[in-house]
Formats: structure tokens, sequence, C-alpha cells
């Protein structure tokens, strides 16, 4: 963990030139180009409202439920666009890896950065539709950052181990995606964290995702700070996955050359 | 500070042969698992050293050429010194900022300009923004791209994408360089650019690794070589004693191949006549292969017609050991009169003073009639010499011929 971060230091030129490479080589020859990073959050959160307000009339705890849904996916999709481009991160560059040396994990750590800037444009939709809702901004907001520091680390542990397996095994990348989803439906996503029903509590909570996703919400809309003491698990869980992924997948990466 | 740059001791690397190369997959690996918990016999895998035991160090400023057959473990030995790859044991140590000319251009994003992909690969082959900025003009000078640097790559020639490659690569001012065949890069020009860029590099007292096949070049840039055969150091030495036995062995083969074609080739031939056998003699007509530039050099063909050949044409072509061709020389018409059959003939060409560079090269020996069109034998490879003097390397003489000459001040 903190050679990762040593790392990350070192070659923060690197891993910057990986995501600006990463951005540009997305939307060129696209007509649309970076506004991509909008439609995906937007559209998914026109499907939502439709089926699970209109049609299902799932709740929302009071909030306008397209400002709710949105709330999730934008973080949600940050999440999944990472774990999605983190797999496939070190197979998309088989070449560079076959040939030339660099600290592997400088790949992982671009495509996260790749997809802030894809969150952040997104988030600008998210601050029209607050304006719109009238929806007022607390000084709670701040857990934004912390929140989405542990959301990160989380990606980085998922993606230290998928990384690596797909080199090896590239069945990982096509169950990846079933399990994204899946997982997005074990997450406040489209759905508040209070329907779900109390024996399924403790099971619910041991998914870190779950009270990040509903912290965002509490933070930005509802103005309070997250659910703490779930939280604290999600950090723990977070922290040792993403510490033991991290080990595996430096001793992975001596052989990536080998087998890729 | 030791004067030692590259140090290896010992280092192995070992591949597993399974399938193809290391292909796995789940299924595979979930079976082996599950024999081995039932305590069932494993189906061992077959294993491949790429190297084995290689230990050699380089000072600062030395440069090392690396032969050997294709699959002797040459390219196994770069990505180990270029961290690409980990050995399965030994131990090595490279001082100073690594540099490598191998897979030049790896790093390019073809939807990105040349531009871009300047700052991305350099940053990839370990440089700063500011050291990319600072040196962007002339990357892009030495790359012969000024009008092309911000259209993407992808409508690049493939040669233009190799100079730019080249171009980053060797402006990234490395301690250590590995060089990959990479003399080989684009048109003559860019060649004689990239041969002047390794020339500035030796003279800046860089330590560089020369792989190539070409071995003028070798001959040209290195003082030692290194010949890995099958994963193992065959020889490691002076320059010379190295090549001269590589050739040696090389030619070895080459030879038992040529016999065999010369078989076949006799076939085609009719067998009017027939070359038996091409030796090389020195001044007092005692045999022999190596000489001097500028000795007497006789050369013995002996040769039979199964019937009178009127005017046939004897023809002595020589070859560097790359079997590039230098020239030749053919008989007259009338030079050797073949007007009955014969059984034992033997013909001299005499090489006084024989003017080629130091180096090793094959003589091929034919008859032909007298218009050239038709070929009664040909004998490839029919002899080698070699010829000592000074390397190339030595600023006396480059290249396989010397000219005999005279120098005047005149004022």
């Amino acid at each position: 963990m903190f050679e990762t971060v040593r790392n990350a230091i070192r070659h923060h030129e690197l891993i910057l030139s990986f995501a600006v490479r990463d951005i540009k080589a997305r939307y060129k020859q696209t007509a649309l180009g970076v506004a991509w990073a909008l439609l995906q959050p937007l559209s998914m959160m026109l499907v939502f409202t439709l089926v699970f307000s209109v049609f299902a009339k799932v709740p929302s705890d009071g909030i306008p439920y397209p400002v709710f849904a949105y709330s999730g996916l934008i973080f949600w999709t940050f999440f999944s666009n990472t774990i999605s481009g983190g797999t496939l991160a070190m197979t998309a560059n088989s070449a560079l890896i076959r040939k030339i040396y660099f600290p592997r994990e400088t790949l992982l750590l671009s495509v996260m950065l790749a997809g802030l800037l894809d969150l952040l444009v997104a988030s600008l939709l998210f601050g029209a539709m607050l304006l719109y809702y009238k929806i007022t901004l607390t000084a709670a907001v701040l857990w934004i950052l912390p929140l989405l520091l542990v959301q990160m680390i989380l990606a980085l542990g998922v993606i230290s181990i998928t990384s690596a397996a797909h080199v090896n095994f590239r069945d990982i990348g096509h169950a990846l995606p079933l399990l994204v989803q899946l997982w997005m439906f074990a997450t406040p996503v489209a759905y508040p964290t209070s329907v779900v029903p109390h024996w399924l509590k403790p099971l619910f909570l041991l998914n870190p995702m779950a009270p990040i996703i509903d912290g965002y919400r509490r933070a930005i809309i509802l103005g309070t700070r997250p659910d703490l003491e779930a939280l604290v698990v999600s950090v723990l869980v977070t922290l040792t996955l993403t510490v033991t992924a991290l080990a595996i997948f430096r001793r992975a990466e001596r052989t990536f050359a080998d087998v890729i | 500070m030791s004067d030692i740059t590259i140090e290896l001791n010992n280092v192995a690397k070992r591949y597993w042969l399974r399938r193809g190369w290391y292909v796995t997959s789940i299924r595979d690996e979930v079976e082996r698992l599950a024999a081995r918990l039932l305590r069932r016999q494993v189906e061992p895998r077959e294993e491949f050293w790429a190297l084995r035991d290689i230990t050699f160090s380089l000072k600062r400023g030395e440069v090392l050429g690396l032969v050997g057959p294709n699959g002797a473990g040459k390219s196994t030995l770069l990505k180990i010194l270029s961290r690409v790859t980990v050995p399965t044991s030994g131990s090595f140590v490279v001082h100073g900022r690594l540099g490598a000319l191998i897979e030049i251009g790896a790093g390019f994003h073809p939807e990105l300009t040349g531009r871009e992909n300047i700052a991305l690969n350099g940053v990839i082959l370990g440089m700063s923004r500011r050291e990319i900025q600072s040196k962007f003009d002339r990357i892009v000078a030495f790359a012969e791209l000024e009008r092309f640097i911000d259209t993407p790559i992808k409508h690049y020639s493939s040669g233009m994408q190799m100079r730019l490659g080249f171009s980053v690569a060797a402006h990234t001012d490395p301690d250590v360089l590995l060089i990959d065949e990479i003399l080989a890069v684009g048109d003559a020009s860019f060649q004689a650019k990239c041969a002047n860029k390794i020339a500035e590099l030796k003279e800046q007292d860089k330590t560089i690794i020369l792989c190539s096949h070409n071995l003028t070049n070798i001959t040209d840039h290195c003082k030692s070589v290194l010949w890995v055969d099958a994963g193992q150091v065959r020889m490691l030495g002076e320059t010379d004693a190295v090549l001269d036995a590589y050739l040696q062995h090389v030619t070895a083969a080459m030879n038992a191949e040529a016999e065999h074609a010369h078989q076949q080739e006799r076939a085609a031939f009719e067998g009017l006549a027939t070359i038996h056998d091409v030796v090389t003699l020195n001044a007092a007509e005692q045999s022999q292969t190596r000489f001097d530039r500028g000795d007497r050099v006789l050369i013995d063909i002996t040769y039979s017609a199964a019937q009178p050949l009127p005017g046939a044409v004897f023809g002595v072509a020589v070859q560097d050991i790359q079997g590039y061709a230098l020239g030749g020389v053919v008989t007259d018409p009338d030079t050797v009169k073949i007007t009955s059959p014969v059984e034992h003939g033997v013909l001299r060409l005499t090489l006084d003073p024989v003017l080629f560079s130091r180096g090793a090269y094959t003589l091929n020996v034919n008859i032909t009639d007298p218009k050239l069109k038709r070929t009664y034998d040909l004998k490839r490879r029919a002899a080698r010499f070699a010829i000592d003097g000074p390397r190339a390397a030595d600023r006396e003489t480059s290249g396989h011929v010397y000219y005999p000459h005279r120098w005047d001040s005149l004022r």
C-alpha cells in the first residue's frame, strides 16, 4: 500500500500521461466527445426513473426520484467504469507490458484518474439538477471527499486482483460485466437503504459500496453525515481487501510479460 | 564508485511449456488443483530454459555485441536487463539510467498525433515532461517529421513510425543502452543517422549492449562479444576471436547445407562438367585459409568434364560471411580449352595482392557455357578464407575492400 503511494507520487507524470492518452483516444473521432460521459448516467437515470419510480413506485426518502437516482448513478458509474477499464488495463496495454518496464500499477491509477474526469463532467448536470429542484448544499457536502477516497481505494483493490487475474484467465473479462451489474443491485443506487428488510441488513452492510453511495446522498441532498457505523465497517473491509490485493498484484506483475 | 555498470550472476529464466507457450485456463488450473487434492498424479509441465547460468559484467563505456542464432535467448536476456521480466534464478544489477532501443515505438497510440505520442512515449521511457519539452524540437528534427507532427500517427507510414520511435528512444540520454536490431530502421540515410547516433553515444562513454544478426554492425561497434547458444554462454571475449568461432560454427552448418544443395543442383546441370574441389594456397603453394591483406592468394579449382566443352567459362565469386556478393572474376572463353574429356583438370586463380579487409569470405565457383546461359556446374561456398589485418572499427578502413592508394600533400 505504502509502496503504491510512493510509486504514485514518483510516477505521477506517467499516470497523468496514460490518463491523458486514454481520455484523448476515447473521444477522438466522436461527434459528441466528452458529452458521452454525461449520457451514460443520464440515460440510466431516465430508465430508472421510469421503471423504479413511475412503474414500481420505489420510495426515495422524500427526495425527487431523478435527483435521488442520479446522485447514486454518477458515483456508481465512476466505480463501474473504473472496474471495467481497470480490469482490462493490463491486456489493453499488452504491447507495452511485453516490451517496456514501468510500474504496472500506474495503468490502474491512470484508469481511475481518467474516470475522475468523466465524473466531473457528469456532476455538472447534477449541479444543474440541484438548482432545478432547489436543493441547497450544506457543509456536510465535504463528506464527499473522504467517501470518494474510500471508493477509489476500494476500486483499486478490486482492479488489482481482477486485472492480474485477467492476464492469466480471460474468463474474468467475460464474467465481470455481469458481476458489476449484480453488485449495483446489491448497492442502494436505485433504491434507498431504508427499504432493505431488517434481516438482510448485516449482509447488506458487508458490501462496502452500500454506505458510500448512501453517504453521498446524505451529504449532498439531505445535508447530513453518512451512517458512520456502517462506514467504519466499509473502510475496514476496503483496507483489508486493498492491502491484500496490492500484495497479490505485486507478486503477479513479475510474470505479466511472460504470460500476457 | 565502481566502474561496473552491468553485472549478472548465474541468471536463468525458465518458461513452462504446455499446449504452446504458457497457455492456461481456469478449467485447466481447477483440474490440476482437483487432481492434487485427490492425490492423483499431476501431469508434469514441460519446462523450457530460455537462459541458464548467464554470468558476465560490463564496465562503464564498454560496448558488448550479442550474437547467436534465433531462439538462443538474446531477447530474453535483453528483457531481463530492461526489467520487463524477472529471472527465475540468479541476480543482476544495472547501475544508472537504462535505455532500450528494443521494439521501439511500442507505446505509441495510433489515434494520437506525433506530438502527443512523443510526450507519452517519452514519459513511458522515463523522461520528465520538462525534459521532453526541452528536447522536443531535436526529437522531431531527428525523425524528419516536422510537417506531420500534428497528424495522428495511424496515418504515418511504418517507416515514419519507426523513425519517430527511434528518435524518442535515442534522446532519453541513458547511461546503459540496450540495442536490438534497430540498425535496420528506415531508409539508407536514416540508417546512417542511426549509426552516427550510436557512435556519438559510444563517445559519451555509455555502456552499450548491441544485439544484431548483422555481424558487420557488431565488428564496427563492439570491442567484445557474447555468443549465446541454447540459452547458455557459448563464448565471451574479444570481438574477432568470438566472431571467428561463431562464423566457423555457422558456416559448418551452412556448408553441409550447401553440399546438399550442390548434389541437387548437379542433377539439373546435366553433369557435363564437375567441380571437385576448391582450395586456397599461399605463395609457397601450401594450403592455407588465413591470409594478411596484401598477400598473394592462389585458388586452385579441380574439375572434370565428361565431353568436350569448347569455350567453357570458369567463374569465381567472392561473398562476405552474410552471403553478400562482393564481386567476381570470370575466365575468357579461350583461357581453358576443353577440347576433349578431362579427368583431372586444375585451374589456378591468383589474387596478388589480395585486397580484402579483415573478415571472413566464401567463394562460389561455377563453369558455364560461353554465353553464360547454361551452367555446367556450380559449387556454392566452395571454399572459405579469412583475412587478418586492421579491424574496420579502426580508423583506417571500413567495408570489405581495401583500395591501394597514395596520399600527397600538394601545398
